[in-house]
């Protein structure tokens, strides 16, 4: 099984596939379904994703219910903004497998595509 | 003090004059990896030459120092220039001045560097932390992760450990081959450490603004590196199937597995070498020149080091 970094992930899509708060108790039957976890291993990895500002909680009687912070596609579209910013430091450390192009090199790119799908030779 | 100041002469030719020949050498990545090795070798000699003749000239001004204020001494106050004078603290202070002013710039460079890789690394980290969260993986790709985005982009993260992500915008516009193209490609470049060589000349770039030889080594490094990359991949999964891969992630369309023919930016100078893959004769001319370029930066610079440090030593006992 994935370490507890996968765990974080896996619980993460839980919170952004329920529509609404959830506790710690409903995903832990959710989880325990699938796999041999503790109550404790959830209730801690969730508090870690609260102390990590991934998720939002709110006493409801003696549990807390929690909530994503942000949905999926926020996350994602802010990874991808962070990834795709050409020149900073982050382009250091990102190997894309293509890399920021100029307007005139994709053009050059479609171009070969267009020859492709034309079939003729070059 | 002459050996000195070839050796610093030898070190800025090197740093001004082997980028242009080096980079049009290198731009069709025919060779990538001897083309990386003459680039980083270009590099090393470079700073080793130059921190020989630094060091050369130093022990040469510190030596030549009480001639020089006994020169300057008596050029002045004609005969009343006694030892005494010339050789009190007052002349050693313009040396301790000097002193202090190296290490500065020194710490300088040294804190631009640091700045430079360590921010790096760090934005690395935060971004691999969270699309480990915000991403699915790609099952059974092992490290691969997918994140819910519409672009098509693919790229690796370095650390401990190195993650891999795509988009669900890549996944979309790449059949399964053309996946393990991209794979390939990205693991290439992990288990190749490429991020240590693009960090480590774009900390020299920050260190040393101005010099060619590392303003222009990143993005020479970076292009090779693809290249690199490329050639792993191309070995696993084929030259059609990578350019198709790379067409189709380039222009965010699918693109029908055929080889073909094109043209100067790092993306298509690799579709290039994919579409029209120089001759065997060719490859082999351009690899040789370029070992030879290595090896002849290697032993010039190893040869003036080796020449100039007992000639200088020598000057300084005479």
């Amino acid at each position: 099984m994935r370490g507890f970094g996968g765990l974080e992930s896996v619980i993460m899509h839980m919170v952004w596939d329920h529509d609404g708060p959830v506790t710690v108790r409903e995903l832990f039957d959710e989880l325990r379904q699938e796999r041999a976890i503790a109550y404790t291993t959830v209730m801690s990895t969730m508090d870690n994703l609260h102390r990590k500002g991934w998720l939002d909680r709110a006493k409801a009687g003696k549990a807390y219910r929690y909530t994503a912070v942000a949905s999926r596609e926020e996350y994602s579209a802010r990874l991808m903004q962070e990834a795709l910013a050409g020149g900073g430091d982050t382009e250091a450390v990102l190997s894309h497998f293509v890399a920021h192009m100029d307007g005139a090199e994709s053009e050059v790119l479609r171009s070969v595509v267009r020859r492709l799908a034309g079939g003729r030779p070059a | 003090m002459t050996a000195a100041l070839v050796v610093l002469g030898y070190a800025l030719a090197l740093a001004w004059l082997v980028p242009a020949p080096l980079a049009r050498l290198t731009a069709a990545g025919i060779g990538a990896r001897p083309g990386l090795a003459a680039w980083l070798t270009a590099m090393a000699s470079a700073l080793a030459c130059a921190a020989v003749a630094l060091r050369l000239l130093a022990g040469a001004a510190v030596a030549g120092w009480p001639r020089l204020a006994e020169a300057v001494c008596r050029s002045v106050a004609g005969r009343a220039c006694a030892p005494v004078v010339y050789r009190s603290a007052f002349f050693e202070v313009p040396l301790a001045v000097a002193a202090v002013l190296a290490l500065l710039t020194a710490a300088v460079l040294a804190w631009r560097y640091g700045r430079s890789v360590q921010r790096a690394q760090r934005r690395a980290r935060a971004h691999a932390r969270a699309a480990r969260i915000a991403a699915r993986p790609l099952p059974g790709a092992g490290t691969a992760l997918v994140l819910d985005a519409p672009q098509a982009a693919a790229y690796c993260v370095p650390g401990r450990p190195a993650a891999i992500v795509l988009t669900s915008g890549a996944l979309a516009v790449l059949d399964a081959a053309q996946l393990t193209a991209v794979l390939a490609h990205e693991r290439a470049h992990l288990a190749g450490r490429h991020h240590l060589l693009i960090s480590l000349t774009r900390g020299l770039a920050a260190a040393l603004p101005g010099v060619p030889l590392f303003t222009r080594g990143p993005a020479a490094v970076a292009r090779l590196a693809e290249m690199c990359a490329d050639d792993v991949a191309v070995r696993q999964a084929g030259r059609g199937t990578l350019l198709a891969a790379l067409l189709a992630m380039g222009t965010g369309a699918a693109v029908p597995a055929t080889a073909l023919a094109v043209t100067a930016g790092p993306v298509t100078a690799r579709v290039h070498r994919l579409l029209d893959p120089p001759r065997r004769a060719r490859q082999a001319r351009y690899r040789a020149a370029l070992v030879a370029v290595t090896l002849l930066l290697a032993g010039a610079s190893a040869l003036v080091i080796a020449f100039a440090v007992p000639l200088a030593a020598h000057a300084l006992a005479a």
